[in-house]
């Protein structure tokens, strides 16, 4: 199949063709040629799109589809299609499901089920043993079938020998090890930002202590075994000043932050909106700004949509019985476009996840396997319901104001548009 | 005749100086009423009322029933130990059955941080909070304002403390709005591990030295403590509590001024205070009893008043 793309502006710092707008033709999902003008001599089926920019695919290193096990959230099928349709061509799965993605079988499974769609899926396998913290699953096993990285999702590993034995075993496959973190003894069972808005409305608080505490015990213990650790979802001032300093010292740690936390502040509670309910929780302007600094900084490396499919009959509760989780796929790029700068953006959702997660990336030139994104960066709309495609409708960026809409994909050989 | 500015009271958050003032004339009005020898009044007899006990409690629902009995109001109680929540069934379907009998105005006490405002987005009723978690028990926060505004005057400029466990305490947080609200001056006063760490942003003081607090305020409201919302330890024994928190005679003797006692109840005695501080004459404890059932009535009546019929 033959695809020519007219007047697109590249977006990709890795491409000679950075922030120039040209078109492309794709045969067989090889780019063949970039050119100011190609003429349509073949009658290829032609993409000619308002304001068309094109980057790298991306790439969210966290999603939750359900499946096996809560296909009520969301299917592998519906969640790829969603992903594809929301920029994503390729995403990585936590391991959350039931049974736990802790073995071959279930990450062969998982596999499996994601074959033949444009967005490639990638599985995180559970670092423990049904994520219950005790024993290490077998890792090098999971890695053979297909695993890209390991952790055990939200759920904290309290114990600090364990995460030291996993640093350790996993350099014997240079394996990639995910902490959460989250000191749960300090945590325990607290819902909000521990601070003023918490007080207010009288919601049990969760200290940014609780994550500042793991961060820095976990990078203690990456001190003293090496190895690589990836610390997802950061979200306070202090964390991000904890891996500047560690990033300094040489050690190979790397870190995300979810779109939600870069915009939305605590302030959103003020109505006990379950879908405000986020792990972690939304925090203060102050922690933002240290966030976005840090993206552009190059502390934190990666932002992630930390999409979680709930259904309505664990979302539509009382605040303190809601099940914590936003999804964010649809609207990621909408929410992050305006505030954080395009190039930082785009690095961050491309480049920078898939050499700490070592899959392959394809540069925007010549030769190279079309894997891109296809966006407007300039439309401005109401989020609602009507744009979301998950099967679960729980968005914290409902009835937000966004900038930047996503046409589709191109990828595996596939238009999504 | 003015109305209230809400049509549920979820908190004092949510309401204004003007409220506060019209509950309590109304409330006037009806302290009156339930010291005649017919303490009742026909004002609510189409007016159906679900009391949804979600949390055991025995005086706030009491004088909710009582509140209710007296505007003549029909009544349906409903409590969760003896209902089909224990077998699974949601907030929302229970709230719906009871809506589906035709009830106009809900009472709900529920152990969840925002029940009442959840279930006034999503049923068609009036909705009084009778306490939900650790949020708000916004009519005890009203009839201890009417208490003080009985015995002082005014709360405007009066120095309040509330002593114990301000963490788990609805009862601190609706008081600390009300209060701030009438313009008094609040401070608070308990074990640094009962005090949230970012309760000045509410623009109260805090005090550690319980003398010092006294000697400090005007009215001390002392909160029970409230050992069953509590996980952990927070302190090590009771005892060592009294010694440090307990309010005692020879305490109140030694102060520089007669301050009022307040006590939403029920007292552990010989905890936060001791019978002898209970039963004195700077006591307004059972006041507090009495002013409810008139502060209740007045909040379910203006609520109730604005309903078509």
């Amino acid at each position: 199949m033959t695809l020519l793309i007219k007047s697109a502006t590249i977006i990709d710092k890795t491409s000679p063709f950075h922030n120039q707008t040209k078109d492309i033709l794709i045969e067989n999902g090889i780019i063949l040629k970039i050119e100011n003008s190609i003429e349509n001599k073949g009658n290829f089926e032609e993409i000619q799109l308002d304001n068309l920019h094109i980057s790298q695919g991306w790439f969210d290193t966290s999603v939750c589809f359900g499946e096996p096990g809560f296909e009520e959230r969301e299917t592998i099928e519906n969640g790829l299609n969603t992903a594809a349709k929301s920029g994503f061509t390729a995403v990585a799965v936590n391991p959350n499901t039931s049974p736990v993605a802790d073995n071959k079988a279930t990450i062969e499974f998982i596999k499996n089920k994601a074959c033949g769609f444009a967005t490639s899926l990638y599985p995180l396998g559970s670092l423990t043993k049904n994520s219950e913290s005790e024993d290490i699953a077998e890792l090098f096993d999971m890695k053979n079938y297909g695993a890209i990285a390991f952790g055990d999702y939200k759920k904290p590993i309290s114990n600090a020998n364990l995460l030291k034995i996993s640093l350790q075993y996993a350099q014997n496959f240079d394996g990639l090890i995910m902490s959460y973190p989250q000191d749960n003894s300090i945590a325990r069972n607290g819902l909000v930002n521990e601070e003023k808005n918490s007080t207010r409305l009288g919601l049990k608080g969760l200290p940014a202590l609780a994550e500042e505490m793991q961060i820095a015990r976990d990078l203690f213990i990456l001190e003293y075994t090496s190895g690589k650790l990836h610390i997802p979802s950061i979200s306070t001032a202090k964390s991000v000043q904890l891996i500047k300093d560690a990033k300094k010292k040489g050690l190979q740690v790397t870190c995300s932050v979810t779109a939600h936390n870069l915009v939305l502040t605590d302030d959103e509670l003020m109505d006990f909106d379950s879908n405000t309910k986020v792990l972690p929780p939304l925090r203060t302007s102050k922690d933002i700004n240290a966030l976005i600094k840090g993206l552009n900084d190059g502390v934190i490396d990666i932002i992630t949509s930390d999409h979680n499919p709930i259904d309505i009959e664990h979302k539509k509760v009382e605040y303190s019985n809601a099940k914590f989780g936003t999804i964010g796929l649809e609207s990621l790029f909408g929410a992050l476009n305006k505030v954080i700068d395009t190039d930082v953006l785009i690095a961050s959702l491309t480049t920078n996840p898939r050499k700490i997660f070592n899959i392959e990336i394809n540069c925007i030139k010549v030769g190279e396997k079309a894997d891109l994104t296809l966006f407007n960066p300039d439309d401005a709309y109401t989020f609602t319901e009507a744009h979301i495609l998950s099967t679960s409708k729980n968005s914290i960026f409902l009835n937000k104001k966004l900038t930047g809409r996503v046409y589709g994909v191109i990828a595996n050989n596939k238009t999504i548009l | 005749m003015s109305q209230l500015s809400v049509k549920h009271l979820i908190g004092i958050k949510h309401i204004n100086e003007a409220d506060i003032n019209l509950i309590f004339e109304t409330a006037d009005h009806f302290k009156e009423v339930i010291n005649r020898p017919i303490k009742k009044v026909p004002s609510l007899r189409d007016i159906t009322i679900a009391n949804l006990f979600f949390e055991n409690s025995t005086r706030t629902k009491l004088s909710f029933e009582l509140a209710e009995k007296r505007l003549s109001a029909d009544i349906i109680n409903f409590s969760a130990s003896q209902s089909s929540v224990k077998k699974g069934e949601t907030l929302i379907d229970t709230a719906n059955n009871i809506l589906s009998m035709k009830v106009d105005l809900i009472v709900m006490r529920h152990p969840n941080v925002g029940a009442c405002d959840f279930l006034s987005k999503h049923v068609n009723a009036r909705i009084v909070n009778a306490g939900d978690g650790t949020h708000e028990h916004p009519t005890q926060a009203l009839l201890d304002s009417y208490s003080i505004r009985e015995k002082l005057g005014s709360v405007t400029g009066k120095k309040v403390v509330i002593v114990g466990d301000i963490l788990h305490s609805r009862v601190a947080l609706s008081n600390i709005y009300a209060l701030k609200l009438q313009g008094a001056e609040v401070k608070v006063c308990g074990p640094k591990t009962l005090i949230p760490k970012y309760i000045e942003s509410l623009g109260v003081g805090v005090e550690y030295d319980i003398k010092k607090a006294l000697e400090w305020c005007d009215v001390a409201n002392v909160l029970r403590v409230q050992n069953e919302r509590m996980a952990i330890n927070y302190f090590p024994s009771t005892r060592e509590y009294a010694q440090l928190f307990g309010i005692n005679k020879p305490l109140l003797d030694s102060l520089s001024k007669k301050i009022v006692i307040m006590h939403p109840g029920p007292i552990n005695r010989g905890v936060e205070i001791t019978s002898e501080v209970a039963n004195s004459d700077q006591s307004i404890i059972l006041n507090q009893v009495e002013n409810g059932v008139a502060v209740r009535m007045a909040v379910i009546y203006l609520l109730a008043e604005q309903i078509q019929r």
